[in-house]
């Protein structure tokens, strides 16, 4: 019982079923499949459905806590949180890039943290604060603002991933040095080269901040 | 990303439950597991959230006495905890250099401990041995950052977490829960290269989940140093960590681990021999870069390996005696 | 003929750009951002491998799944795909998920055809052929500065030959005939040098939503570099008159030159919204985004130059290859030279124009050559540039702009001889660079200028933004004529309903977008003078604008908004055309990089750039400076990091990602020193763009600070530990270091 998964980026043959169930896990390694796997996974299932905490399947409706809204909206337990955002929620400030955890683009502010929305599952969000940009203070005390007399942005789709990374950096480390907001922001990449204007904009931010 | 169904127990017996059958995987910070499904590397039937299991986060202990971080715990908590920088540079060195922000706000020791191999072979659907037609396609292609010892295997991806290497120099054990007893091994033995293509690097299974990571007291002095392409967010291309027990001036006991060099963390026993006994010096440190060296065999782009592979374990004993004469 | 005014109150000052809160605070609206209503989601299913023919292809399956509404095939039975990447086919469903579902649901067999993938592949003996013509293209050799006796004579000797033959024969003559200058020279250095392939990587990637609002009227969102390419591209491919097409870019994720045209994706877009009825979004994943959405070549040389005792060089012979072609020799002037050049073919993805198209290549590999040149003849590598400056008006550019950067680096002071530079892990480099860049403006661009009696100043043009600040420099130009201020100006562009605008390519926007602003808003002013100068008794020659007020005779009379009110009903607008005399052709450049590289590592830390850029006239310093910033940093990216890698084997891309793929973040960046080379006569100039020059040289500089740090060129970018540690290696092996 080969099941074979065109692998990732349109091609065919790839991993096998039976290969992602050996190690697959990120915190934890999984069952083999043995004759019996479809007995055990009911079995597991109605121990689990009986006791244990709900398993969604199909879609699910859900009620995310955005900029201060509640949004109600039905989503898959494998849509991410930037996909709900963006295509659900008509949220657009965090941007798709590179999709995989690489560019930033995508930064939101979930309890506090930024996070990379595009790896992060909509469900998994549940009864959390997130915040996207939209949401930040466009006034001269605010990041945006500082981004802006810098001009910390060209085409200006990494800028809300940067916006949303230097705020949440310069609200745990209001007085930063240049090397720390480096260190801050290193998660985030941007195609224009944008860099000088951004550190400037953080650090300008970082004063301005204080003013607020 | 294939279809899945979801659920986000809230203690570890029910993780247990939920993941003790054929499809399920575990999810942590999500940043390897949702990229691999994204690319269908991995297709699971159910994902089994385990942020809300709050009993696998946390940090506790003291130098006295050593230290236990849950599986749980993010890289950006463990970064931030002062007490465990201060008894274990090496982990700490280690950890700050992982990713950027956003990821060690994500990412768990768990997490980072049990995530797959970054070889793009793998990564592209091709198994984690990446063979096709009986031959490697590591072999016969682009294999810059792939293994440069156990090269007469067939696993030639590197170990892809640092956080394995530090500890192991540590002398960490970790500990599983699962359908069956608990049980508490080295960090080392977590990891085996696999020989057949249907083998996993990790060696815990049946729906085992790891929980907890404990690193002795009484730690020698220790480092990691890392030499990476990119200063901001990149993976190490060789890390080492050292962990160096001293009698007075001298070195009495070694362990000395590497990152980037095999489909394991990479025991330098080489590099540990040459320095027992020695005081630590530019020279000691350099010939214990030296002998890491011995035995390895480099495919055909990246022999730069072995230069790089000296260079990081002379400056990770050095640094752990406070030398770092790399950055005047 | 026109003059920009001699003295000015905004152009040349740093103005933020006008939508710069909109893009930092999440509320700008991208083409991928764009929602319709009844929007559906598009994915696409394109090739996974490097070549094959599609022997069946089914989408029975595909079509019953849940959510999917159409599903179109480009690529039908007997299609051959030619690269990873490669399109086949697409999906528009309810959902995005449900989309991407659809197209892996799509069943397509395919029978394997060999594929080369690298240029090595390509140029191997026995590869198999995979271009009609086969996979190496040789070009005739050029040659410059042979007599026309000699020349001659070369002929006489190849004209019996067969036509296979003579180029062959010709190339070797033109070789025998420099190696014969060369052979008087005092120096000659032989060396090899090569850049990779590397891909745009635009953040937003390539695609568009399509709108048909009517059977026959198609509205497009584009991630565009050219509103109104793709509106004529949509409107030949639907057979619909020009002008029922609008395509709508008021903000775009960044092109770098590969987005001017609607493409296959955008095509398709529309497609499936016309059988759908329903909106239609439609963006390239990530991965597909390197495979299809265009690459800047590679580029390699075998390269021999000579030169006098006193510095003067002689002749080069340069024997090039690449998956594209670049200009060689480059910037000097080289009394005798020959070249010749192959274009390699693989199964990849095509090239497209990529800021400074060729010349970035070009600029390393005859950097590279010179610098190696002046380390054999012993002498100052700056010193050495000097002496062989063009001849013409670049020379005396060149000259200043090198007195600048020098100054600034401290190149005198603090740069030390090729390998000299001390006995730690750490070595200091220090490389330099000049480039050249034509861009220029077109001259049939139109701006309209309408003044309204509320006193709203409107601009339009079919121009867009592709991030250097178009919409600010219009308004610019506007307010300063206008007596009033950049924020007080409504600047429209991004529709291709408007009058007909620039692309953005080449350096040529502003060039081409700033003389027929200049004429509209001066029409527009003067109509507005002829207009209400009787009401304010007073002839319109007696009128003046200043500081947001209408001067009668020089005195302050009235607001601007007082003065438009006299207008009555009727706005004033006016279309503007090119002027001669407001832009200009042309500009040098010169960059001088600071390295650190770690000899044991081979980790290659830039400390510094400093970057000496001419342009005519700046409109807008603070974007100016941000495009010569960004410039630099691109050229960074080149020199230190980028690269795409194939696979032999299975012939993908192994680093179709931006984690592999690799670009600078924050902490990579260096100190950067930007200045403008301005005096008069080069403000005299008029516009010139900025968006190619300052990203040529940046990865030739670096590249040589790196050989001056080591001792060791480095002959194959990008400077990587591995490349670096490579290098070191070899000439350990060499008995060179």
């Amino acid at each position: 019982m080969t099941e074979h998964d065109p692998k990732g980026r349109g091609a065919p043959g790839g991993a096998s079923r039976r290969e992602f169930l050996r190690g697959s896990g990120v915190a934890a390694a999984t069952a083999v499949l043995t004759g019996q796997a479809t007995a055990i996974l009911d079995e597991a299932q109605a121990a689990a459905q009986d006791s244990g905490p709900k398993i969604l399947k199909g879609e699910v409706e859900l009620t995310l806590k955005v900029n201060g809204h509640d949004h109600a909206c039905t989503v898959e337990p494998r849509s991410t949180l930037l996909d709900t955002l963006r295509d659900r929620l008509d949220i657009t400030g965090p941007k798709r890039v590179c999709d995989r955890a690489s560019c930033g683009a995508c930064t939101a502010i979930v309890d506090g943290e930024p996070v990379y929305s595009c790896t992060t599952l909509a469900v998994s969000c549940q009864g959390k604060t997130i915040e996207t940009l939209e949401s930040f203070d466009t006034g001269e005390h605010g990041v945006p603002h500082a981004f802006c007399k810098d001009d910390g942005l060209m085409c200006g789709y990494c800028t809300p991933g940067f916006v949303t990374a230097c705020k949440a950096f310069l609200d745990k480390n209001p007085n930063p040095t240049l090397e720390e907001v480096r260190k801050g922001i290193d998660g985030n990449i941007c195609r224009c080269g944008t860099y000088v204007g951004v550190l400037q904009a953080a650090l300008d931010a970082a004063k301005a901040m204080k003013g607020a | 990303m294939k279809a899945f169904d979801y659920a986000a127990p809230t203690t570890l017996e029910d993780a247990v439950k939920l993941l003790d059958g054929p499809g399920s995987v575990a999810l942590s910070g999500g940043t390897d597991l949702i990229s691999r499904m994204k690319d269908y590397v991995t297709s699971p039937e159910r994902v089994v959230y385990l942020k809300d299991v709050k009993s696998l986060a946390g940090i506790s202990g003291d130098a006295a006495a050593g230290f236990t971080i849950g599986a749980g715990a993010r890289l950006s908590d463990i970064a931030a905890n002062r007490a465990l920088a201060e008894a274990y540079p090496a982990l700490h060195q280690a950890t700050v250099e992982i990713g950027s922000v956003q990821i060690r706000n994500m990412a768990t020791l768990g997490g980072n401990l049990l995530q797959r191999p970054r070889c793009w072979y793998f990564r592209a659907g091709n198994g984690l041995l990446a063979m096709k037609d009986g031959k490697s396609l590591v072999k016969a292609g682009d294999n810059r950052f792939h293994a440069i010892f156990m090269t007469d295997g067939d696993a030639l991806f590197v170990s892809p977490s640092s956080l394995a290497v530090a500890l192991a120099a540590l002398g960490a054990t970790v500990t599983v829960a699962g359908p069956k007893a608990e049980r508490t091994f080295k960090i080392e033995e977590l990891y085996q290269a696999p020989k057949r293509p249907d083998e996993s690097e990790h060696t815990i299974t049946h729906g085992e989940i790891l929980t907890k990571v404990t690193i002795p007291a009484g730690a020698g002095k220790n480092a990691s140093y890392e030499a990476r392409h990119k200063q901001a967010q990149d993976w190490p291309l060789v890390l080492a960590s050292v962990n160096l027990g001293m009698n007075g001036e001298t070195v009495s006991s070694a362990r000395i681990f590497v990152y980037g060099v095999a489909p394991i963390p990479w025991k330098s026993t080489t590099a540990e021999a040459e320095i027992v006994g020695k005081r630590i010096t530019p020279e000691t440190a350099a010939a214990a870069g030296e002998a890491a060296a011995k035995g390895s065999a480099p495919l055909s782009m990246n022999a730069y390996k072995v230069p790089l592979l000296k260079t990081v374990v002379k400056r990770a004993i050095l640094a752990a005696v406070g030398n770092r004469y790399w950055e005047v | 003929m026109a003059n920009w005014p001699e003295t000015t109150r905004l152009i040349g000052t740093r103005i933020p750009r006008l939508d710069g809160l909109a893009k930092a605070s999440g509320k700008a609206k991208y083409p991928s951002d764009v929602h319709p209503e009844k929007m559906l989601f598009g994915a696409i299913l394109y090739s996974p491998h490097a070549h094959a023919k599609i022997t069946s292809i089914d989408t029975t399956a595909a079509e019953k799944l849940p959510g999917v509404k159409a599903i179109h095939v480009v690529a039908k039975a007997g299609a051959t795909l030619r690269y990873q990447g490669d399109f086949i086919a697409a999906a528009a469903a309810t959902t995005e998920e449900q989309a991407r579902d659809a197209v892996r649901a799509i069943k397509v067999e395919y029978q394997i055809l060999p594929h080369v993938v690298t240029e090595e592949q390509a140029m191997a003996a026995g590869a198999p052929a995979i271009n009609r013509g086969g996979n190496v293209r040789a070009g005739r050799a050029s040659v410059h500065g042979l007599s026309d006796q000699v020349l001659a004579e070369i002929e006489k000797t190849v004209n019996d030959l067969p036509a296979a033959e003579k180029d062959k024969r010709r190339k070797e003559e033109y070789e025998k005939a420099v190696n014969d200058v060369l052979g008087k020279a005092d120096a000659v250095v032989e060396g090899t040098y090569s850049l990779p392939v590397i891909t745009h990587t635009c953040l937003e990637s390539h695609g568009l939503t399509a709108h048909w609002t009517a059977a026959d009227k198609l509205t497009v969102w584009a991630s565009t570099q050219g509103v109104q390419v793709v509106a004529n591209e949509l409107a030949g491919a639907f057979d619909l008159p020009a002008s029922n097409v609008t395509v709508l870019t008021d903000f775009m994720g960044g092109g770098f030159g590969s987005k001017f045209g609607a493409d296959i994706w955008g095509k398709t877009a529309a497609d499936l919204a016309k059988k759908t009825g329903m909106p239609v979004r439609l963006f390239l994943d990530r991965a597909q985004e390197h495979l299809a959405a265009g690459n800047r070549p590679s580029a390699a040389g075998k390269i021999k130059i000579g030169a006098t005792k006193d510095g003067k060089v002689t002749g080069l012979i340069a024997d090039t290859h690449g998956t594209g072609g670049f200009p060689f020799p480059y910037v000097y002037e080289i009394p005798v030279s020959t070249r010749v050049h192959s274009d390699v073919f693989v199964n990849a993805g095509g090239q497209r124009a990529f800021r400074a198209p060729g010349h970035p290549q070009a600029c390393a590999i005859m950097e590279a050559a010179m610098d190696d040149l002046a380390d054999k003849l012993g002498v100052d590598p700056l010193e050495f540039r000097i002496k062989n400056l063009p001849t013409d008006f670049h020379g005396p550019l060149y000259e200043a702009e090198i007195a600048m950067g020098a100054e600034l680096i401290g190149w005198r002071e603090k740069r030390k001889p090729r390998g000299q530079t001390g006995t730690g892990p750490i070595r200091h480099g220090m490389g330099m660079a000049l480039h050249q860049w034509g861009g220029g403006g077109a001259q049939d661009k139109k701006v309209s200028c309408t003044i309204h009696p509320d006193g709203s100043v409107e601009l339009k043009s079919a121009t867009q933004d592709i991030g250097t600040g178009a919409r600010t420099v219009l308004a610019i130009i506007a307010a300063e004529i206008l007596g009033l201020n950049p924020t007080d100006i409504i600047s429209n562009i991004g529709n291709s309903t408007f009058p007909p605008g620039q692309a953005s390519g080449g350096s040529t926007t502003t060039p081409s977008m700033s003389p027929p602003c200049y004429d509209a808003v001066t029409k527009a002013r003067d109509e507005l003078f002829k207009k209400i100068a009787a009401a304010v008794n007073a002839a319109p020659d007696q009128l003046a604008l200043k500081d947001g007020k209408l001067l009668v005779k020089g005195e302050p009379a009235m607001s601007w908004k007082d003065a438009c009110r006299k207008l009555g009903m009727a706005p004033v607008s006016e279309t503007g055309s090119f002027v001669p005399g407001l832009s200009s052709v042309g500009v040098g450049g010169c960059q001088f990089a600071l390295v650190a590289v770690d000899i044991e590592t081979g980790v290659v830390k830039v400390e510094k750039i400093v970057a000496i850029q001419d342009s005519g006239l700046i409109i807008d310093k603070l974007t100016w400076e941000s495009q010569v910033y960004g410039g630099v940093i691109g050229g960074l990216n080149y020199g230190l990091f980028e690269e795409r890698v194939m696979d032999p084997t299975t012939g993908v891309m192994l680093n179709a990602d931006m984690e592999m793929y690799r670009l600078a973040g924050a902490s990579d960046i260096p100190e950067i020193i930007v200045r403008a080379y301005e005096p008069h006569e080069q403000k005299a100039r008029g516009v010139i763009g900025v968006g190619e020059p300052p990203t040529i040289s940046t990865a030739a500089a670096i590249g040589n600070a790196v050989s001056n740090a080591i001792g060791v060129r480095v002959s194959q970018w990008p400077m990587s530990p591995r490349n670096v540690l490579d290098a070191l290696a070899l000439a350990s092996k060499e008995g060179k270091a």
